[in-house]
């Protein structure tokens, strides 16, 4: 069976700046992919060029085993998809939002019109004017299309843009379910990485147009960075008690003793009796791991917050 | 077939939905009303200064009032009025979808884009239909109730016919109009259009050369510029049917092909 989306070598150069470059990906069926980056970083247009939106200038796009562009038509009845900020046409209410692409989407019945309605809690707007939606709303309303037509592959730019905490968690847990027991393949962009790690099976970074880094959630737990904080009565005779056993502790600019020896991660206990013989029993010692901001951060090269 | 017809649809309910075609209706109802008032003035000066209609230093010019004149003057807010109108609607259904950016919704369906653009070129044939048979039936009504003169079958069939030309001629001439949203995506840029070639076709109109520029052939033919030019020739029919030919073919191909990033 073919990939759900396989790019290679995709490339969307514009004439001042190249905004894809040689961008090579896969997406396997019924695989949750988020695919994260900064701001410009190149995120929606390769959703376009995925979508057929916007032409690459070299590469290949397949998206269910279907050359994009080039695919018939019919393609697009396998997919669902929401791009950026997402839109409605604002005279028309709610359900005839949803009428009008059921209509373009030709062999969906009717009843799916109020059946999305009801699961994304749209029902008590389901009759007001779109244009007097609240952006949450419009949220949901932009993925009630995306998912009018139980398709097969879902493609979604910041799903969670504008939801409120308990939208988040909602919307999270639907495509969670759609991911899990139907089978449903993700791609998914967003910035909101807690979500990312909550979610996805692989992660891909771009940065500036390129693919920096794929990897499975396994992969990125591994390459986050980890540290040992210990906090002692006398941090300088702490540091030289380590360094003695052969640690390599530094003293971090919150007054707090750092290690990232590996014996040390592993065994932190060990750690903590060291000191306790030394006379110089820890107060505090704690675990720390990176999270996926900073790992982000890290791998872009923004570690110190520069450009953000 | 299918595709085309469910997305005529969408487009009828879109407009349906909107208030933009009550007041592209109010806006065309301008015409009949006006004419009526001048074959009044026309009709009977005296009673019309006793009435208050106009000032009583206004210089009445010749004219007559009767049903052809009358037909005449409809034809002519066809042909000049439908120029503005019906480029508005034209940048109102396409340019919308930029504008309100709900374009993205239209991109990736099984419905082909052809089949959306054709459809939405359907939506303005039928609109200007609507709008022009309000002329007509207003028209009507107004020339019935001012008492025209020179009622006739005959009359009634060629003046109909002819606004219902002028409409057809200046509604064919406003693909490129559609077009134009696609590339300024939005109004601003087929309103611009539109005024300009209003302009131009004023222009070469009065150049003599009118029969040759697809957007002067319709109000030549409305009688505009005097009944001598008020013909059609084969030339000025074809001119206009090329226009509209590559004023729609480039909308699709635009459509399907154009980066589309809003």
């Amino acid at each position: 069976m073919h990939p759900a989306i396989e790019t290679f070598g995709l490339t969307k150069q514009y004439p001042a700046v190249k905004a894809v470059d040689d961008v090579s990906l896969r997406v396997e069926r019924g695989e949750v992919y988020a695919f994260l980056g900064l701001n410009g970083a190149g995120k929606t247009t390769t959703i376009r060029m995925l979508l057929g939106m916007i032409r690459n200038t070299a590469g290949t796009v397949r998206v269910l085993g279907h050359p994009v562009p080039g695919a018939g038509n019919e393609l697009w009845a396998s997919v669902g998809y929401l791009v950026e900020t997402p839109h409605a046409w604002p005279e028309l209410t709610v359900r005839e939002n949803l009428e009008v692409l059921r209509r373009l989407r030709p062999g969906v019945p009717p009843l799916a019109v109020a059946d999305i309605i009801e699961r994304l809690g749209l029902h008590t707007y389901a009759d007001r004017r779109a244009g007097t939606l609240s952006l949450g709303n419009v949220q949901r309303l932009g993925l009630a299309k995306a998912l009018l037509h139980a398709p097969e592959l879902l493609i979604l730019d910041e799903p969670a843009n504008g939801l409120d905490p308990a939208g988040i968690v909602e919307i999270r847990e639907l495509l969670r379910s759609l991911a899990h027991e139907k089978g449903v393949t993700i791609f998914m962009s967003s910035h909101i990485l807690g979500e990312v790690s909550r979610l996805a099976d692989r992660i891909g970074i771009i940065h500036e147009g390129r693919l920096l880094e794929e990897l499975d959630i396994e992969e990125m737990e591994k390459n986050r960075r980890r540290r040992l904080l210990v906090e002692t009565r006398d941090l300088v005779a702490g540091q030289a008690q380590l360094v003695s056993a052969g640690f390599s502790p530094l003293i971090d600019a919150t007054g707090v003793i750092s290690l990232t020896d590996t014996a040390a991660l592993a065994h932190p206990e060990d750690v903590a009796a060291l000191l306790v013989r030394a006379e110089n029993p820890p107060f505090r010692i704690q675990l720390e791991q990176e999270d996926l901001e900073h790992y982000f951060l890290r791998l872009v090269g923004m570690e110190n917050g520069e450009g953000i | 077939m299918n595709n085309l017809l469910h997305a005529c649809g969408v487009e009828l309910l879109k407009a349906r939905r909107s208030k933009v075609p009550l007041f592209t209706a109010l806006g065309f109802s301008l015409a009949p009303l006006a004419g009526g008032f001048f074959m009044i003035v026309l009709k009977d000066p005296v009673m019309a200064r006793d009435m208050g209609l106009i000032s009583t230093k206004a210089q009445i010019f010749g004219g007559t009032a009767d049903w052809p004149a009358y037909f005449g003057m409809l034809a002519q807010a066809a042909a000049v009025g439908g120029m503005v109108l019906f480029s508005f609607v034209a940048s109102w259904v396409f340019g919308r979808e930029f504008s309100d950016r709900t374009i993205k919704d239209l991109l990736a369906l099984p419905t082909p884009r052809r089949s959306i653009v054709l459809a939405k070129f359907v939506v303005v044939a039928l609109w200007a239909l609507f709008l022009t048979l309000i002329v007509i039936i207003l028209g009507l009504g107004i020339g019935a109730l001012v008492g025209l003169p020179g009622a006739g079958s005959g009359v009634f069939l060629q003046g109909i016919l002819r606004i219902t030309a002028c409409a057809g001629l200046t509604l064919i001439t406003v693909t490129p109009v559609a077009f134009f949203a696609g590339v300024g995506r939005g109004y601003l840029a087929p309103t611009g259009m539109a005024i300009l070639l209003l302009v131009c076709a004023q222009l070469v109109g009065a150049t003599g050369w009118g029969e040759y520029f697809p957007w002067s052939i319709a109000a030549l033919y409305s009688g505009a510029a005097g009944p001598a030019s008020a013909q059609l020739s084969l030339v000025s029919l074809a001119i206009v049917l090329i226009t509209g030919i590559l004023g729609l073919v480039a909308t699709i191909r635009w459509w399907e092909r154009a980066d589309q990033t809003r």
